[in-house]
């Protein structure tokens, strides 16, 4: 591996910096850590303090168990998911077809997949739910699938033109040579080559819909069908906010997120950056 | 792009509409009709419920136009994005640069870092409250005992104070995307470029500017119009923050949207300032795609 | 490629078929939704027995109590109610049945549940009683009253200025806060209207045939509810972070035991329970200022059944069944707050000190307005105050600005 010499001289200064940095930007995690491990008498205390007493450990179990925090995680992961896949069926087909096909309306439908980056949920969530009340889809995982979906499909679709564009031609072209449909290209050649920008846009579209709350405060009724970060707001009561247990289950549900972002790291940097560059 | 090779296969154009039809489809049913809606409530008298009652034209945008609060609001909208956008830019290419620089301990940082992005939007704005917080919250606690001040501010209690927590916060959460985003573009630049330079005796700095700056110029550009458009339209950091107070020091149009909608019921004024915001992000992009398309003949 | 497209096709519309049939599913019994508004105190553990108590009973009935918590309630509603899908039944606050009604949104309840059940709630508590009509239940009601920690002051101030001394006194001469004072927008306008109900003001004129005038609120008793909130700022004898704090960050510091006086709700005995608070409270009534009666705000929140909702006599069972004193009183009690109904009110739990306050701050309490658009108006009032705390707009300008948008509302 080849050394960039001019860097080493920076390298302890950088390492600092890093350091000074992480503890800035993490700051809030660093109080969501010791208010999670506080009993509900240590939340508020003046002047606070950062160690608490005795690890209140059962703060989580509490969590997982009594406020059902076991359900709302299954229903995001089910919700995550099914975002996740239908983004995959509906968007490799379109950023194929942009990315190697020239049509009428090509470029409308590239300026159309930015444009849409502009809508806000706010703005449209009440027709929203006048369709989804005419397809009875209030109350069901597919209603927040489709929700969901509806606003990651225009960004997956953006990453994976970008990166189907980087692909060489001459590499398709060999495959059609020898003999290959072009769906068999589609699936033999141009997928797994362009499984990183896929993994990347995949990740996006899970953590998008893990993260979303106003779909499912407006869509969700029924408790069962709740998902993590509706579950969450349990905790903020008329009166006050019972944050040793919030931030146990806002941590709780950092942790799938980071799982994931550690699984596909490297992948996801260079996916979202051949997305950018190519377009 | 070649263009010799797309005109090979340009016969198959009416493939590339099949291939299309079901993102087409979705975006229709559950976008663009839901936007016309609110395009129609904005030139319709509605009631209560959001139901179109009359046709009254453009009275609606007349009414919501004198409105002082309107104009301060989307003004404050403006400077809210291009100050967010710009410290987001800033922070993020800093946290890139570091992590580009090969030290121990390197994939731990960049992991750390993301963080703030990986948790949800409105659950991270409540933690920051709790983080805000002048009797309980740990910031001020830290800052006395750091010795960095006696007299914190009452973070979310005045104009000035609340606007900078809120925008902060709107920023912390947009930094990592932009890191991890330039990262990935410095890691793409030729490591012989920097070789050659060396050679040359061009410092640090000269590198930055000459070198890494102009080679991920495009991902700058997307990057920072993604950022502007979500930036635009964060609505649960405010919301949760301070609902657009004190005294309306914080609102910016999308809470604005939000509160006429859900919590005054006024449909029309927000659907108003809903095409409002349509019309000041599509000039902003189309400007902003013109700019960075200029030369690609892929459109 | 021919045969790709027509599977293409065929996995298109099996999609689409799918999204379509998905929701065509009717339920095969009738469910009843209530969106359950989360009360501090109110249990999961309450919840789901209710629910499953309920459906053990009505086994045909499938009830579906749904969690909101209050902040998101009014937005929940507001998003079906225009999505044309109600729930059956939700609690509410009693003041957004006037909104209801404009929107022909509810149905009279008095109409689906039992007569004995309506007999059993005190008349004092219906406050949804409009046009000869019941349109909700009241669920909690409570007046507020004014908490005292003992160890920092015994004194039961008579009326408003001398509370103000005290808590001069105590800001002074110890480094505890004299009294606690929301000074940050949130979604109720409480903490002005204890001290402007104290100054004997109202916030709307009330003409010959009962209906809403002229705004009041820039009354000589508004301008000296603020002029009064301003100067307790002033004087330092509130939090130092009160302009950044809601009830929800204000009230804890109390619970400590940093600060004198509170003006609370009936919850406050289990909250400060909750937060392990070791000393003595006194409860009082909210004093009047110099020359005028104590009237204490009284809130009351109803539970409202929606008239498009699709099983309004099931839902009525519900609430006959909720309220028997074996569920509604314990949901008083967990809540704290004093019992709606006349059976409960005699059970032993309901006896304390702070329950006698309660009902006799009750008798002279005064209620929100009923009026359409008020969830505009105290966003207008907010600001004003807001306007005032910051030194901006005089108390006066403030409210003058304030009435003259308020009135611009309701049109007059």
């Amino acid at each position: 591996m080849m050394r960039i010499t001019w860097r080493n001289r920076y390298k302890f200064p950088v390492f600092l910096l890093t350091l000074a940095l992480l503890l800035f930007l993490l700051f809030p995690f660093f109080v969501m850590i010791s208010t999670m491990l506080k009993s509900s008498q240590e939340i508020y205390v003046r002047p606070p303090y950062w160690i608490p007493l005795a690890l209140a450990f059962d703060n989580f179990i509490k969590v997982w168990g009594e406020y059902h925090l076991y359900s709302y995680f299954r229903n995001s992961i089910i919700v995550g998911l099914g975002t996740t896949f239908l983004n995959v069926i509906i968007t490799l087909p379109a950023a194929y077809a942009i990315a190697r096909f020239k049509f009428y309306g090509r470029s409308t439908i590239l300026y159309s997949l930015l444009a849409m980056q502009m809508f806000s949920p706010v703005i449209i969530i009440i027709s929203l739910f006048r369709i989804f009340v005419r397809l009875q889809l209030l109350d069901t995982y597919l209603g927040l699938v489709l929700a969901n979906t509806v606003f990651t499909l225009s960004f997956t679709t953006w990453l994976m033109f970008g990166y189907f564009a980087s692909i060489p031609k001459e590499i398709e072209e060999a495959a059609t040579i020898d003999g290959c449909s072009r769906m068999g290209t589609l699936i033999r050649i141009m997928i797994p080559v362009a499984a990183p920008g896929l993994v990347t846009a995949m990740i996006y579209a899970f953590i998008t819909a893990w993260n979303d709350f106003l779909f499912a405060l407006s869509f969700i009724n029924a408790q069962p069908r709740m998902p993590l970060t509706l579950g969450i707001y349990q905790f903020v009561g008329r009166w006050s906010t019972q944050w040793e247990m919030l931030t146990v289950a806002a941590f709780l549900a950092l942790i799938p997120v980071l799982v994931l972002f550690f699984l596909i790291e490297k992948q996801l940097v260079s996916g979202l950056a051949s997305g950018a560059v190519k377009g | 792009m070649e263009k010799g090779k797309i005109r090979r296969i340009s016969g198959d154009a009416w493939m590339a509409y099949a291939l299309l039809t079901p993102a087409v489809l979705f975006f229709v049913i559950f976008m663009f009709y839901p936007i016309i809606y609110v395009i129609m409530m904005s030139l319709y008298q509605t009631n209560r419920l959001g139901i179109l009652m009359n046709f009254t034209g453009l009275d609606n945008f007349i009414r919501v136009m004198q409105q002082e609060t309107f104009w301060a609001v989307t003004g404050r909208s403006f400077v809210w994005t291009i100050l967010a956008v710009i410290v987001k830019t800033v922070l993020g290419m800093i946290i890139a640069l570091c992590l580009n620089v090969e030290f121990l301990g390197r994939k731990t940082a960049r992991m750390l870092f993301i963080i703030p992005w990986a948790s949800s939007v409105p659950i991270s704005s409540m933690l920051w409250r709790w983080v805000y917080d002048h009797e309980f919250g740990l910031l001020n606690q830290t800052l006395i005992s750091l010795g960095i001040t006696q007299n914190p501010p009452v973070w979310l209690g005045t104009p000035i104070w609340a606007f900078i927590s809120c925008i902060w916060v709107d920023i912390w959460i947009g930094i990592p995307f932009m890191a991890l985003v330039f990262l990935a573009g410095m890691q793409s630049v030729s490591k012989d470029l920097y070789e050659s330079a060396s050679v040359d005796g061009v410092n640090a700095a000269g590198k930055f500017f000459y070198i890494t700056l102009p080679s991920i110029k495009q991902i700058i550009f997307i990057a920072t119009l993604l950022s502007s458009l979500w930036t635009f339209n964060d609505f649960n950091t405010i919301y949760i923050l301070t609902r657009g107070g004190p005294a309306g020091s914080t609102d910016i149009l999308i809470t604005a949207i939000y509160k006429s909608g859900f919590e005054w019921l006024r449909f029309s004024d927000a659907a108003v300032m809903a095409v409002v915001t349509f019309i000041i992000l599509m000039v902003f992009s189309l400007f902003y795609a013109k700019m960075y398309f200029k030369g690609d003949e892929a459109l | 490629m021919k045969k790709f497209l027509t599977v293409f096709l065929i996995i298109s519309l099996l999609a689409a078929s799918f999204v379509f049939s998905a929701g065509q599913r009717e339920p095969e019994k009738p469910k009843v939704t209530v969106f359950w508004a989360l009360y501090d105190g109110l249990t999961e553990a309450y919840r789901t027995e209710l629910q499953n108590a309920f459906m053990a009973e009505y086994p045909d009935i499938t009830l579906d109590i749904v969690p909101v918590p209050w902040d998101q309630m009014y937005d929940k509603l507001t998003t079906s109610l225009a999505g044309g899908n109600p729930p059956e039944l939700s609690i509410i606050g009693t003041r957004w049945i006037i909104e209801l009604l404009e929107m022909d949104a509810v149905a009279p309840v008095e109409d689906y549940v039992n007569q004995a059940t309506l007999d059993n709630i005190f008349d004092g508590t219906k406050e949804a009683f409009i046009n000869g009509k019941l349109w909700g239940l009241p669920v909690a009601a409570g007046a507020r009253i004014l908490a005292i920690n003992n160890d920092i002051t015994t004194k039961v101030p008579a009326t408003m200025e001398e509370m103000r001394q005290e808590a001069i006194r105590i800001s002074r001469n110890t480094n505890k806060y004299g009294l606690i004072m929301p000074g940050r927008k949130h979604t109720e306008l409480t903490d002005f209207a204890y001290y402007f109900y104290a100054a004997g003001g109202d916030f709307f004129e009330i003409k010959a045939d009962g209906s809403y005038g002229k705004s009041l609120v820039n009354s000589p008793a508004g301008v000296k509810a603020l002029e009064f909130m301003v100067q307790l700022a002033k004087d330092e004898v509130v939090p130092r972070g009160y302009l950044a704090q809601t009830r929800m960050e204000a009230h804890p510091v109390f619970y400590t035991g940093d600060a004198g006086y509170v003006m609370i709700g009936a919850w406050v005995e289990s909250a400060l329970q909750q937060a392990g608070a070791g000393f003595d409270v006194t409860y009082a009534q909210i004093p009047g200022f110099a020359g005028y009666d104590s009237a204490p705000l009284v809130i009351t929140d109803s539970i409202a059944l929606f008239k498009d909702a699709k099983f309004k006599d099931e839902a009525g069972l519900f609430l006959d069944f909720f309220y028997r004193d074996e569920w509604k009183a314990r949901f008083d009690e967990l809540i704290g707050f004093p019992p709606v109904t006349i059976s409960a009110a005699e059970l032993p739990q309901f006896q304390t000190p702070l329950y006698q306050v309660l009902n006799e701050a009750a008798a002279h309490a005064k209620p929100w307005p009923l009026i359409d658009g008020f969830a505009e108006m105290t966003d207008i009032i907010w600001d004003a105050i807001s306007f005032a705390f910051l030194g901006q707009k005089t108390p006066k300008q403030a409210l003058d600005d304030a009435a003259r948008a308020v009135d611009q509302i309701t049109g007059f």
